[in-house]
Formats: C-alpha cells, sequence, structure tokens
C-alpha cells in the first residue's frame, strides 16, 4: 500500500498539506500539532508532499 | 435539513454508522466551523471517487468547509464531474437535468423561503463549467436576470472530465485536449463579466491555490445571496487527468494560472457591501 509518512520532527502543524489534499477526513491535526494521515483513505496523489514547506512529507512505499 | 432532524433519537443511535456518529459530534453542524478550522473536525465530504490530485475535488472540499450554515444549505448539482463529490456529502444534494440548476434552484429557493418564512435556507448551485457556461448558460443568465437569491458557484476545470475530455466554453483557447485533437478555436466564455452585468451583487474570481480566500469568498457569497440578490463564484479547479499533468502539480498548475489569467477578483454592489459591512460588523466575525 503506498501512502506518505510524516516526519514528526520536521512538521511544523502549519496546515498547508490539509489545505491541500483533495481527500476529506484524511489528513488531521493532532493535539501536539503535528499532522497524522490516514493512509487507508490516501489516493497518494502526493500533492501535500509538494506542498509541505519543511519537507516533513514523504512518500511511503513500503 | 436542520439540526433537529441531524441529531439521532438515542435509542437507534448504536445503530448509525461511525461516521454518522462523528459528524454529530465533532462535525460542523452543531459548532460553527470555516476553512481555517479544517484538520480539525470532521468534515461532511465523505470518500469519494475522484482521480488522484483533483483540483475540483479539493475546490469542493474548500467550499464545503466555508459554507456558514451547512445544516439550512441546499446544494444543487448537475451531471458532470462535481456530481460524484457532491453526491458523497453530508448535505441535501439535489441532481438536475444537465443545464437546469438554477432553474431548479430558483423553484427551490421562493419554496423555501415559503416554507420557512423566519429562517435562511441558503441554497447553492455548484456545478462545473459545462452546467454554466454552455449547456445551462441560458437558464443561469435568467435567474440572475431575475434576481434570485442563490448562490452560484462554478467549479472551472476547463474541460468535460467525467466523459473524456471534451472541450468546454472554459477551456483556453488554443488547449488541445483528448476529444479536441485541433486545439480550441475561441477564447474562455466570459462568465465572470456577464454575472456582473446580469444582476449579480456580488461576484468573485478565485483559484484553490488561495484556501483562505475561498473561506472569504463563499462566506460573502451565502451572506449576499440571502438578503441582496444572487451571487457567483468562479474558482479554478484544474483537472490533473484530462489537462494532461502529473498528480502532484494541481496546486502549482493553479498558482501559475493565478499569475497569469486568473487573478483574484472580486467585484461588490454598492447595497450588497453596505449590507455585508453591516452583518460583518454585528457578528464581529471577518472570519472566514
Amino acid at each position: 500500500m503506498m501512502g506518505v509518512r510524516v516526519a514528526e520532527d520536521k512538521c511544523i502543524g502549519c496546515k498547508i498539506c490539509i489545505y491541500a489534499c483533495p481527500e476529506p477526513n484524511v489528513i488531521k491535526l493532532t493535539d501536539s500539532k503535528k499532522v497524522t494521515i490516514e493512509c487507508i483513505k490516501c489516493k497518494s496523489c502526493l500533492l501535500c508532499v509538494s506542498a509541505c514547506p519543511k519537507k516533513a512529507l514523504t512518500k511511503d512505499e513500503a | 435539513m436542520s439540526n433537529r432532524i441531524i441529531t439521532p433519537v438515542k435509542e437507534f443511535e448504536d445503530l448509525l454508522p461511525q461516521e454518522y456518529k462523528d459528524l454529530v459530534a465533532d462535525g460542523p453542524f452543531f459548532a460553527e466551523k470555516g476553512v481555517d478550522d479544517l484538520g480539525t473536525f470532521k468534515e461532511i465530504m465523505e470518500q469519494h471517487p475522484h482521480c488522484a490530485g483533483c483540483g475540483e475535488a479539493l475546490g469542493m472540499r474548500l467550499v464545503l468547509a466555508g459554507l456558514p450554515t451547512p445544516q439550512d444549505t441546499l446544494i444543487i448539482g448537475t451531471p458532470g464531474c462535481s456530481f460524484f463529490g457532491l453526491a458523497q456529502t453530508a448535505l441535501n444534494y439535489s441532481n438536475t437535468a444537465f443545464g437546469n440548476q438554477n432553474a431548479v434552484a430558483s423553484g427551490l429557493k421562493r419554496m423555501l423561503q415559503i416554507r420557512y418564512p423566519d429562517k435562511h435556507k441558503d441554497v447553492v448551485v455548484m456545478v462545473g463549467d459545462g452546467g454554466i457556461a454552455d449547456i445551462g448558460l441560458d437558464y443561469t443568465l435568467h435567474s440572475w436576470f431575475r434576481k434570485e437569491k442563490i448562490t452560484t458557484i462554478m467549479l472551472d476545470n476547463e474541460v468535460y472530465g467525467n466523459t473524456g475530455g471534451q472541450e468546454s466554453g472554459m477551456s483556453k483557447e488554443g488547449k488541445v485536449l483528448n476529444m479536441a485533437p485541433t486545439g480550441k478555436k475561441f477564447p474562455k466564455i466570459p462568465v465572470f463579466e456577464l454575472a456582473k452585468t446580469s444582476g449579480c451583487c456580488y461576484v468573485a474570481k478565485v483559484t484553490i491555490a488561495s484556501p483562505k480566500k475561498i473561506g472569504k469568498v463563499i462566506r460573502r457569497a451565502i451572506l449576499i445571496a440571502r438578503e441582496i440578490g444572487p451571487t457567483y463564484v468562479q474558482l479554478f479547479t484544474p483537472c490533473p487527468t484530462n489537462l494532461k499533468f502529473a498528480p502532484d502539480q494541481t496546486l502549482k498548475v493553479a498558482k501559475e494560472a493565478e499569475k497569469d489569467y486568473y487573478p483574484f477578483e472580486e467585484f461588490i454592489s454598492d447595497d450588497a457591501a453596505a449590507y455585508l459591512a453591516k452583518v460583518e460588523q454585528a457578528k464581529g466575525d471577518g472570519k472566514s
């Protein structure tokens, strides 16, 4: 299954990926102001990866 | 629909799917949410069959998050790509014959005004460029001439997406598409300018690369349509499948279009501006 991995140390919680994702309820902001991705609903368009200003998101091919 | 209808009966609450329970507990119905709050609440749109990287799906998601009162909103659609996502929303949604959306919306708005004289029921037309600029142009223009109090939102992906890539009136001049191999022969139909001269009180043009602006213009368009008259929002939502770019480039394409030929524009009539200033001051908002 493809998806996107979040590097929590790099994520600053700016939410730009949330505004970039065409899928609803996939990227969520946690209480610690980091994003989590529900990969089972992700279509791997990688818009979030290209939008992330801190390069905290990477394609996960595992 | 209203919050009373959304609230489940206690005895049957356990039987409802988890998505519904989340919507009641954490959705935008009982607490006002906006585009700024995305990622922290359960959105009214659910998983949809749009292609990966679809600009239209992103546009719809942002528009739906920007609705001021989703429980009192009725969305009218028409065949096209927009239908796939809108059919997966927790909203009252009505699909119409191709191009009839503004005529149907006019009738529903009038009926709702009679049925709920003390309440605002927002009728929002959300359709693609084919439904507004080509097949439904006459109904759309006439609803504006008649000053129907409805909001019309065009999801402009510049192509007929779900039928394989025919040129639409909103395709760019010279654009070569799957079923327009020699390129389009005439420029984009100026629906934005037509709206201004046809009686719309509020007209805005925005792209999916500016999510906060989408929240702001949708809120304004719906509030003005409640009291003053018709409003129109044109949203550029590029299509990776038919405009032939990689799905992760959708926002880049939208940003380039914003710089090139799709700049943010807003027109507001004097009476609408006065009304909006009054509403925004009363609510102390300015929130998207």
